[in-house]
């Protein structure tokens, strides 16, 4: 966060506007498409062995998901052409937290103290990594 | 269930880093970068592309079978595990160099996936 009131802060607006734009774009759709990947994953019933698989290929919340991956990469690389790869990466892990809060909206997944601070380390993690 | 899980996220691991490994032998096999026919053609003429393809279909696949189960905020965050993978073979088949900054976000992605490991073991107790 004051990464992005830094750059709002000293860089021109619209170049601005267009990295905030692309980032939003881009964490959106990793979001939009590991909620569906799980819809799919969740969504054949009672079905076993190669039923499962055929099921789930012909499932639309996949190819929601793969179209979002597919669309989330290419917002990515334009990210990626207008900031530098640290930079990016510490904007970029955002996708991490805004996962795990879709995810407990949509599916109720619980939040408990111990997850919540096992998924904020990760980020801090892959945040640290990525600076190197 | 731990079971499920441990085994599940080896896998995915296995292949994400295998996946990673591969696409960069696959650019240093490929050199030099010209847009051109030939290097594409260079690339898809060498066995690591097909390794790296292989890992990726083999890591969707592990990906859906952990999420039939596994809550999917916390699992995609267990996930980036590969970020310490990848950076260890980086260092020891790529030579590229260790800074303390990455060591120190190596222990802390460990340290994440610890706490929750204790979050699924407390939840499951509760069960």
């Amino acid at each position: 966060m004051a990464f992005v009131l830094h750059v709002i802060k000293y860089s021109p607006i619209k170049m601005t506007l267009s990295i905030f734009a692309l980032w939003l774009c881009s964490v959106c759709c990793d979001t939009v498409g590991q909620i569906a990947f799980k819809y799919a994953a969740v969504a054949p019933k009672n079905q076993k062995n190669w039923h499962y698989w055929l099921a789930l290929l012909s499932s639309y919340w996949l190819w929601i998901g793969i179209s979002a991956y597919a669309i989330g990469f290419l917002f990515w690389i334009a990210f990626l052409t207008l900031l530098p790869l640290s930079q990016a990466i510490l904007l970029g892990s955002a996708n991490i937290i805004s996962v795990m809060i879709v995810g407990s909206l949509v599916f109720k997944e619980q939040l408990t103290p111990y997850r919540v601070i096992g998924v904020s380390l990760i980020t801090i993690g892959v945040i640290l990594v990525g600076i190197g | 269930m731990k079971r499920f899980y441990i085994i599940g996220f080896a896998c995915l691991l296995l292949f994400d880093t295998l996946g990673q490994t591969g696409f960069k032998f696959s650019a240093l096999n490929a050199k030099p970068l010209d847009y051109s026919l030939e290097w594409v053609v260079r690339i898809l003429s060498n066995k690591w592309i097909y390794l790296t393809t292989l890992s990726y279909i083999g890591a969707f696949f592990t990906w859906m079978v952990l999420l039939k189960k596994a809550p999917v905020g916390p699992a995609f965050a267990a996930s980036r595990l590969q970020i310490v993978s990848v950076m260890l073979v980086s260092i020891f088949i790529f030579n590229e160099p260790l800074t303390l900054t990455r060591a120190l976000g190596a222990v802390v992605i460990i340290s994440g996936i610890i706490f929750l490991a204790i979050a699924e073991k407390k939840l499951s107790m509760k069960q």
